[in-house]
């Protein structure tokens, strides 16, 4: 009995300990969230309005001049993955990839340009050939490395190393829901919604000044930068509300744990006290 | 005079939504001005002074610097990669960017790279002055 006693007391200690520990990352996250969210609201409106623009030229274009527009039939996919650079977020991190791994199903040919260290993590341990690591901590990503990501991108884009871009991200839907979400960035083309109409219909045109491939060559990398930093915002924050929800879950498992601990503890003393009285009683008795 | 909507969304977040008579600004390929039932139009902007004409004929100005703007169905998008209301524009800190640049530029043995990054500062500190200039004229 004092032996298991003593087993007991050290597991609501360590016990005690780890909820320190998840309580102290809540609350961490907690507040670095607060600010990762304003600026996460801030990146929403452009984010969206950005793929409601393109999709609409998508749809609409016919101007096939600019590489960014032209239909690719080179079947070699450039996956931008954006993951934490923790772990310890719940499934923030392993849903991203499982997404990510259903959405590359039967695909062979491509490679990932990694932000977050476990997303470099992950696809270095699986063999998948990375484009750079030099965008390990997302956290650490500012405005201007959006642009050289952006700048790269776009190179080897126009330059025929790869056919398509594809971004995976997890978008911030509200404090207790993130989605992993996947849009297609390059060519333009691979934001067509509308199937493309055959019955003759005339297509409104769409004037570009001073001519299509200008205007792209212009855009294209201002919209990958801008796509990239507001989704890079958005999953920030995806990261903390996650890490916040799952140590918050923690932390409540632990005091329950503890509760529940300590009642046996506390059973076991009495028992102990009780068969103690008893012993003496009957000493004294014979 | 007719109205259509715009949308002025920035990296920063959602600058402007609602009617407007007119808005001018500069493209890569020189001054714009859009009014109402444009026909689809898409170009990217350059760096300048962007001024918006209100449903009730007053004109606010902002520094409007890169990004796209497009007219899709009579809807008017803008999307700049800063977009600052002349109002909300910090002066000292344009001036004293613009100073920095300037002496950057001064320097001789600066590398092609270096040099191209702040002719860039250099433009956008003036755009930013020019824009948060409050008399009628304006100087680029």
């Amino acid at each position: 009995m004092a032996g298991s006693m003593k087993a007991v007391k050290l597991r609501i200690k360590s016990v005690q300990s780890t909820m320190q520990i998840t309580k102290a990352m809540q609350l961490v996250a907690a507040s670095k969230l607060r600010k990762a969210k304003e600026r996460a609201d801030a990146s929403k409106p452009y984010l969206q309005t950005m793929l409601d623009t393109l999709t609409d030229i998508a749809n609409s274009n016919t101007d096939y001049r600019s590489p960014y527009t032209k239909v690719s039939d080179n079947d070699k996919w450039l996956y931008v993955v954006i993951a934490g650079d923790r772990g310890l977020a719940g499934g923030y991190n392993s849903n991203l990839f499982k997404f990510m791994e259903a959405e590359t199903e039967g695909r062979k040919d491509y490679t990932v340009l990694p932000i977050g260290k476990k997303s470099v993590e992950h696809f270095k341990h699986r063999n998948i050939p990375l484009y750079t690591e030099e965008y390990a901590e997302v956290a650490k990503i500012n405005i201007s490395d959006c642009f050289q990501i952006a700048k790269i991108v776009c190179d080897a884009y126009s330059s025929g190393e790869f056919g398509h871009i594809f971004l995976c991200y997890t978008n911030f839907v509200s404090m207790l829901s993130q989605v992993p979400t996947a849009s297609s960035l390059l060519p333009l083309s691979d934001l067509r919604t509308e199937e493309k109409n055959s019955d003759g219909k005339a297509r409104e045109l769409i004037l570009y000044e001073p001519d299509s491939e200008t205007v792209f060559n212009a855009i294209v990398p201002e919209y990958l930068a801008g796509i990239l930093y507001s989704s890079i915002n958005v999953s920030y924050a995806s990261e903390l509300a996650a890490r916040r929800t799952a140590m918050e879950a923690a932390t409540d498992n632990a005091e329950e744990m503890i509760d529940t601990l300590s009642l046996y503890y506390n059973r076991a003393r009495q028992a102990s006290i009780t068969q103690e009285i008893t012993e003496i009683v009957a000493g004294a008795e014979s | 005079m007719s109205t259509y909507h715009l949308t002025v969304v920035s990296m920063d977040g959602q600058d402007f939504e609602g009617e407007v008579q007119k808005i001018l600004l500069r493209t890569i390929d020189g001054d714009i001005e859009i009014l109402a039932r444009h026909t689809d139009y898409c170009t990217a902007i350059g760096m300048g002074t962007a001024k918006v004409t209100m449903e009730d004929g007053t004109e606010r100005k902002a520094a409007c610097i890169g990004g796209m703007i497009s007219v899709m169905n009579g809807e008017v998008r803008v999307l700049p990669t800063t977009w600052e209301w002349s109002e909300d524009i910090d002066i000292e800190r344009a001036k004293a960017a613009k100073e920095r640049a300037e002496e950057r530029l001064k320097d001789q043995q600066l590398d092609k790279e270096a040099r191209i990054r702040a002719e860039a500062k250099l433009y956008r500190a003036l755009v930013r002055l020019g824009s948060a200039r409050h008399d009628h004229q304006s100087d680029q």
